[in-house]
């Protein structure tokens, strides 16, 4: 099959007939970083039918992955209807606006988000009733408050109840926004020690949590864990670029 | 007196059903340090169990450079799990018979850390004979196409490759024109992942340097 060409591509996500199509155009966007000047505008044309109700299983799908698609894309003409996007009663909508909005470090986003979690570990992040899913998606929020980058006290506040959460994954995220909001060392120390969980997923989540810092003091226990050499990458890859330091880059050498 | 305790190990393992007790009796086998267990240890990298795998790749690894062969008629290429941990230690044996093995795990395999751990092997490969030449800028080619894969580990392996290729051994000018050329279209701006550039320019001043 001939790979799609971005024009192509644009025709696929303006066109309604084909919904599989409109979700590939949507991934691809993204995954591409397409500059073409009609993809901001078509992606953000795919919000629209999440606030139908109730919404086509097809549509939300293609809406979903235009909303992962500006988080890429990093255009600030996404900053207002993401934000927006917070306020969805779908858990993923909300879940991955954050995400969006915390790789585009969107400052306006902070009041909202701050909002979702200020009820705290116990509400915000307690489980839906009948559901093993949070209230509120506390690690994709928390995450994006440490990308965000702004540290105030009301930001440091709303994080700080988090580092108790019952969830391992969701701790961490808390300390890995602490760790970068903050600069101090004890988050480390918590993320490090969340690193000899039992459980492998944890493991491999807090080393990715690590690595997003680029907290290059947090070099040997990267290096160290017990997590698979691919991951050790990804993770080193964050401190790295992050940092000037060659001894990252022999690091990473010595796990090819 | 081997023998025995080698068939005693292989029932053991045989046995085995929980990933403990799989650990447990391929630690047993590694511990032997008998080439005719490598078959086994190469049938354990099937089992699709990383803990167990992990353990098998250390042992063939650490019988040395006559498991080679062994290894390459043996690898059950229809298996994944298998052939990655086959190729990674291939790779850290740096033997020049592992050669067609990585070239092909290079050009061919779909995942990304098979194609890291073959660029790996093919950057550090201990090349010797008549073929030195030869084989020395097949080693380099397979470098060049690493440095236009997909994937950003795979460029970031080719960039350590070529450093490794050519910090020493500098004496084919022609490859090492090529090699400078791909480590500066990494270190560009046409290089879209920071670290890949970052890892690409050290090369060059190291390179450059010695």
């Amino acid at each position: 099959m001939e790979p799609l060409s971005e024009h192509q591509v644009i025709a696929n996500l303006r066109q309604q007939e084909d919904a599989s199509d409109r979700y590939y155009a949507a991934w691809w966007l993204g995954k591409m970083r397409s500059q073409h000047p009609d993809a901001v505008p078509l992606l953000l044309g795919t919000l629209s039918v999440l606030s139908e109700d109730p919404v086509n299983d097809e549509d939300r799908g293609v809406a979903l992955n235009a909303i992962r698609a500006l988080g890429l894309l990093l255009n600030p003409a996404a900053n207002d209807p993401l934000i927006q996007l917070l306020s969805s009663t779908d858990y993923t909508v909300r879940e991955e606006a954050a995400r969006s909005l915390g790789a585009m470090q969107t400052k306006e986003a902070l009041p909202q988000m701050c909002h979702l979690l200020r009820s705290g570990p116990a509400a915000s992040g307690g489980e839906q009733v009948g559901s093993s899913t949070l209230n509120e998606p506390c690690e994709a929020l928390l995450e994006a408050l440490g990308n965000i980058g702004v540290s105030s006290p009301d930001v440091l506040n709303v994080i700080t109840p988090f580092t108790n959460h019952p969830r391992p994954l969701v701790r961490a995220a808390a300390c890995r926004a602490l760790l970068q909001l903050m600069k101090e060392q004890r988050w480390a120390v918590e993320l490090e020690k969340l690193l000899q969980h039992p459980e492998p997923l944890v493991r491999r989540g807090v080393l990715l949590d690590l690595g997003a810092t680029g907290w290059t003091a947090a070099l040997p226990a990267i290096e160290s864990a017990s997590v698979e050499a691919s991951l050790k990458l990804v993770a080193l890859r964050g401190l790295a670029e992050q940092s000037d330091d060659t001894k990252v880059l022999d690091a990473m050498d010595r796990l090819l | 007196m081997s023998a025995s305790a080698l068939q005693k190990a292989i029932l053991a393992l045989d046995r085995a059903t929980t990933t403990s007790e799989l650990v447990e009796a391929t630690q047993t086998i590694c511990g032997l340090k008998d080439l005719e267990a490598a078959p086994t240890l190469i049938k354990v990298l099937g089992f699709n169990n990383p803990a167990v795998g992990a353990v098998a790749t250390q042992g063939l690894i650490a019988l040395g450079r006559d498991v080679v062969p062994i290894l390459v008629v043996n690898l059950d290429v229809g298996n994944y799990g298998a052939r990655a941990w086959v190729v990674r230690a291939i790779a850290t044996l740096r033997d020049p018979r592992g050669l067609d093995l990585l070239e092909h795990a290079l050009n061919a395999d779909i995942a990304p850390s098979v194609r890291r751990s073959a660029t790996r092997g093919l950057a550090e490969m201990e090349l010797e004979g008549s073929n030195v030449s030869k084989d020395f800028s097949r080693c380099c080619e397979a470098l060049f196409k690493a440095a236009a894969d997909d994937e950003w580990i795979v460029r970031y392996a080719a960039a350590f490759g070529l450093e490794q290729r050519f910090g020493h051994n500098s004496t084919n000018t022609g490859l090492k024109t090529q090699a400078i050329a791909h480590l500066e279209e990494l270190s560009s701006n046409s290089e879209a992942v920071k670290v890949v550039k970052q890892r690409a320019k050290l090369a060059l001043q190291r390179l450059q340097a010695g």
